[in-house]
């Protein structure tokens, strides 16, 4: 015990300098931890969180086998961010490997600096955008489809194509931004397995599957492994700028739903039971992928 | 070097040339419907280039008080919380990456812990109700302070400085802070930069606290005022008037949308320049 007071007081400064993160990561990271027990109560808030009688596996017990739209609500969320996954996480890889090979630095430099514009920008403009474009009077998708003879269709209105306008707009906004993510690992690649592979007579496709892929495999590895672990937690701009009541029953994703029943109809218990299901699976899939990537391939992130 | 151009290479450039026009797209049509003539915009002629020229669109938005108030807020809070966000950052950061830290191997966990799993929103909004910052300007600054990822980031790159610079500051007889604060941040300014730009850009862009924690109109910063104008059209107390007949909402909505965005196109040729060095340390992330 001695030694470890001395060696905070020799390194003091260091202290110092964690303290002010440390704490705030108590306060607003841990803090909020405990206060998931009031999933397993009956949350008032003159009664605060120490209050409220305890009910147990009552609001569990309710979200899997009495509410209504509890598994609509995670068949969202959940096959939202798979069609992203699925269709968003290949793409910037091949737009990285197109990129790679444009060798004219001016227009490299252009095109990299164009694609990842869109991402810098927020949802509410994006979002505020394409709203504009898929408007059933007047907006240019509709103005082809009517000039192809077509009827203008209320896109964002539809639950047909609700899921699909999620999935291409987050494409559309953040392909660019993880393009040039995988550039940087593929400029990383060492340049003389290239030539190994071009004298042992590999053409381009080859090189890019023998030499480039593997090269940035680790990259790919860790990014698709984050993804997977927040394949339970969409992100709440986009989905809220974008939805309306129209299309409730296939875009209300998990966070949505809890800011707008949870902190607008103040059903507190009920969307922490909610929330807290949510973090569970989350860790259970980043654990699993994990897990399975380490055992197919050798490779995880820890 | 090949100077006719092989199908697979036109092949390459005519995709990406596309790819690239569907990211300038969007901008250059908020640009060209917010200047054009009001009323050829109302009956929507206005397709890919701009019809007659009007500024008034840009008028009536620019001389709402609402708009300059909520301009106003979003410059202030990114203004501080840059300041605060990188403080907290660097020096968590840098303290972690000392390998002098007892029980330095439990802080980095303890951090990263936060990665995998959270309290949610919920809690996390109970405990800025019991922090007494709700619907206070502080509720845009300290709930979202600290980036466990920005803290990684720092961290590894803190940990790459050669040994010998603090060795040798050391022996001068320099104290951690004084190495810390006059030699460790001079070196850094590259990560530094390009981390204070991504914390600039995402509290000129966050929508999610202002939504939840704020409820005063004075205190609504940019994007929830963006967002009541453009996802939810209510535009009830513009005079939004040109000769008697009212401006077609796309109008005001393009150009408040451009207004918004002016100050991250300005900034964005400095995100590229700090940029090429700042994704080779996102590269190394892991």
């Amino acid at each position: 015990m001695r030694t470890v007071i001395k060696d905070i007081a020799k390194n003091k400064y260091l202290y110092l300098l964690l303290l002010p993160g440390l704490l705030w990561f108590v306060i607003y990271r841990y803090l909020p931890m405990f206060g998931l027990v009031i999933a397993f109560k009956e949350f008032h808030f003159s009664k605060g969180i120490f209050g409220g009688e305890w009910v147990g596996l009552k609001y569990f017990k309710f979200i899997f086998f009495e509410h209504r739209n509890f598994y609509q609500l995670v068949v969202n969320t959940l096959l939202i961010n798979f069609y992203k996954l699925a269709f968003g996480f290949p793409i910037p890889i091949i737009l990285a490997l197109m990129l790679n090979e444009v060798r004219r630095r001016k227009l490299r430099s252009f095109m990299q600096t164009s694609i990842y514009l869109p991402h810098f920008v927020s949802w509410v403009i994006f979002g505020g955008i394409i709203v504009q474009f898929l408007s059933p009077s007047g907006g240019i998708v509709n103005q082809l489809i009517q000039w192809f003879g077509g009827e203008p269709i209320f896109f964002m209105a539809s639950e047909e194509y609700f899921r699909s306008i999620v999935v291409i707009s987050e494409i559309w906004k953040n392909a660019g931004w993880n393009t040039i993510i995988f550039l940087a690992a593929i400029v990383g690649v060492d340049p003389t397995l290239y030539e190994a592979a071009r004298i042992d007579g590999a053409g381009k496709l080859r090189q890019i599957w023998h030499v480039t892929l593997p090269g940035i495999s680790e990259t790919i590895v860790v990014l698709l492994l984050l993804n997977i672990g927040i394949l339970m937690t969409t992100g709440f701009d986009q989905i809220y700028v974008l939805y309306n009541p129209a299309v409730y029953s296939v875009g209300d994703v998990i966070s949505t739903y809890v800011y707008r029943v949870g902190i607008g109809n103040g059903r507190f218990s009920l969307t922490t039971a909610i929330g807290l299901f949510q973090s569970v699976v989350g860790l259970f899939l980043i654990f699993t992928s994990n897990f399975m990537m380490r055992r197919l391939y050798g490779k995880s992130l820890w | 070097m090949q100077r006719r151009l092989t199908l697979g290479q036109a092949v390459n450039y005519a995709i990406l040339l596309i790819f690239v026009f569907l990211c300038i797209l969007p901008f250059y049509y908020v640009v060209v419907v917010s200047l054009s003539e009001p009323t050829l915009v109302k009956e929507g002629r206005i397709t890919i280039l701009p019809q007659g020229f009007s500024l008034r669109a840009y008028e009536i938005v620019l001389a709402q008080d609402r708009f300059f108030n909520a301009f106003q807020i979003s410059t202030l809070r990114t203004a501080v919380g840059l300041v605060v966000s990188l403080f907290l950052q660097c020096t968590m950061a840098y303290a972690l990456s000392r390998k002098a830290l007892r029980g330095r191997k439990f802080f980095i966990l303890f951090v990263v812990f936060t990665i995998l799993f959270s309290a949610g929103i919920i809690p996390t909004y109970l405990v800025v109700r019991y922090t007494g910052i709700i619907n206070t300007f502080w509720a845009l600054i300290i709930p979202d302070a600290i980036s466990a990822w920005n803290v990684l980031i720092l961290l590894s790159f803190f940990s790459s400085i050669p040994d010998a610079i603090e060795e040798s500051a050391k022996m001068d007889g320099a104290n951690d802070f004084q190495v810390f604060w006059k030699l460790m941040i001079p070196l850094s300014i590259p990560a530094v930069s390009t981390i204070g730009l991504f914390i600039a850009v995402h509290h000129w862009n966050s929508l999610m606290d202002g939504i939840m924690y704020i409820n005063k109109t004075s205190l609504k910063p940019l994007q929830v005022y963006l967002m009541d104008l453009v996802m939810r059209s209510e535009m009830t107390d513009m005079n939004a008037n040109i000769d008697d007949q009212a401006l077609p909402s796309l109008s005001i909505q393009t150009a408040a949308i451009f207004a918004a965005t002016l100050p991250v196109l300005l900034v964005y040729p400095f995100i590229q320049r700090y940029f090429t060095k700042g994704i080779m340390l996102g590269a190394i992330k892991g």
